[in-house]
């Protein structure tokens, strides 16, 4: 099959403003390798509407009502995998550009660039490539690292755990109480308790919460998911 | 996890005499010690914001693989041919 044979990108347009949307769809539907299937002007219908067309492509704004753009393409990230994300900043805002990507986007263009590089990024978003600004790399790379480093940190703290302490960190990441911690590891809850407290005074941590936290926004889940509780 | 070889742990610093400046998708670094203007391409401009005198090249290309799927060994060349350059330009040092 050649490119001209190949089906028409399906494209979900996510705009708050009306004139935006007609103005893309006008300029999507002249490119014989686009088709638009749904437009939504808030965030909840974006989500179903990129359900219900099954959407190879959405273009999500920044400043959607009614769930935001970072919060429309998380759940349309999470429900279908499948459809690329083209996220739409008003201007260059690293905030956005890391936010949007973390929350399942893989491009990110301003409106101020010009029609015929939004719709590139759109294609080039469709085939599976990341595209962001070019002066923004530097940004998002610096994200990168601060975000390793900050892993990293967390598995060395992590390594200072004897493997019991590692379950008594599983239990506790699941909101379970000493009771809660004593019964699947066969101990006393006053052991459990001691458990605990070596386990906040390894980590660095002053409560129960924040280990949960700790072990919930290092992402280390599954790095205790062998601990066998 | 990359697991990344050493590559150079010393981290380099911008010369905060020089400059940077973006516009109409050029990117110039004007070094007025020595009157000297570079022009950088994206990818250079990128790691000259890495050059922050914390971060070492090796975080720097684990970050660049990350994002472009490219094997280690040619982002560890880009990259160091990049730091090279600056190094020779006169636009960073080294810290540690």
């Amino acid at each position: 099959m050649t490119d001209q044979d190949a089906p028409p990108i399906r494209v979900l347009l996510a705009d708050g403003q009306s004139l935006f949307r007609d103005a893309m769809k006008v300029v999507l539907e002249t490119r014989a390798d686009f088709e638009v299937v749904a437009e939504a002007a808030d965030g909840m219908h974006a989500v179903e509407e990129a359900v219900r067309t099954d959407a190879d492509l959405a273009l999500v704004d920044a400043d959607l009502p009614n769930g935001d753009g970072v919060r429309t393409t998380r759940l349309i990230a999470e429900r279908l995998p499948e459809c690329r994300i083209l996220f739409l900043s008003q201007h260059e805002d690293d905030v956005a550009l890391i936010s949007s990507l973390e929350a399942g986007a893989t491009g990110f263009v301003t409106k101020e660039s010009p029609i015929g590089d939004l719709i590139e990024m759109a294609r080039r978003v469709h085939r599976g490539e990341t595209t962001i600004p070019p002066q923004m790399l530097g940004t998002l790379l610096a994200s990168l690292i601060r975000s390793k480093r900050q892993h990293d940190e967390a598995l060395r703290r992590l390594a200072r755990l004897t493997k019991r302490e590692r379950e008594v960190l599983a239990l506790l990441a699941r909101g379970a109480d000493n009771e809660g911690i004593a019964q699947p590891l066969v101990i006393s809850p006053e052991t459990a308790r001691t458990h605990v407290q070596n386990v906040l005074g390894k980590l660095g941590v002053h409560s129960r919460l924040e280990a949960a936290a700790f072990v919930i926004q290092n992402g280390l889940v599954d790095e205790l998911a062998g601990a066998g509780v | 996890m990359i697991d990344a070889p050493l590559v150079d742990e010393r981290r380099p610093v911008r010369n905060p005499e020089v400059w940077l400046r973006q516009a109409g998708g050029e990117n110039v670094v004007y070094d007025p010690a020595r009157g000297a203007v570079h022009v950088m391409n994206t990818t250079a401009v990128a790691i000259w914001v890495l050059c922050d005198g914390d971060t070492a090249p090796s975080e720097m290309i684990e970050a660049v693989c990350a994002l472009s799927a490219l094997p280690y060994e040619v982002v560890e060349e880009d990259v160091m041919r990049i730091l090279d350059d600056f190094d020779e330009a006169g636009v960073i040092s080294w810290n540690g």
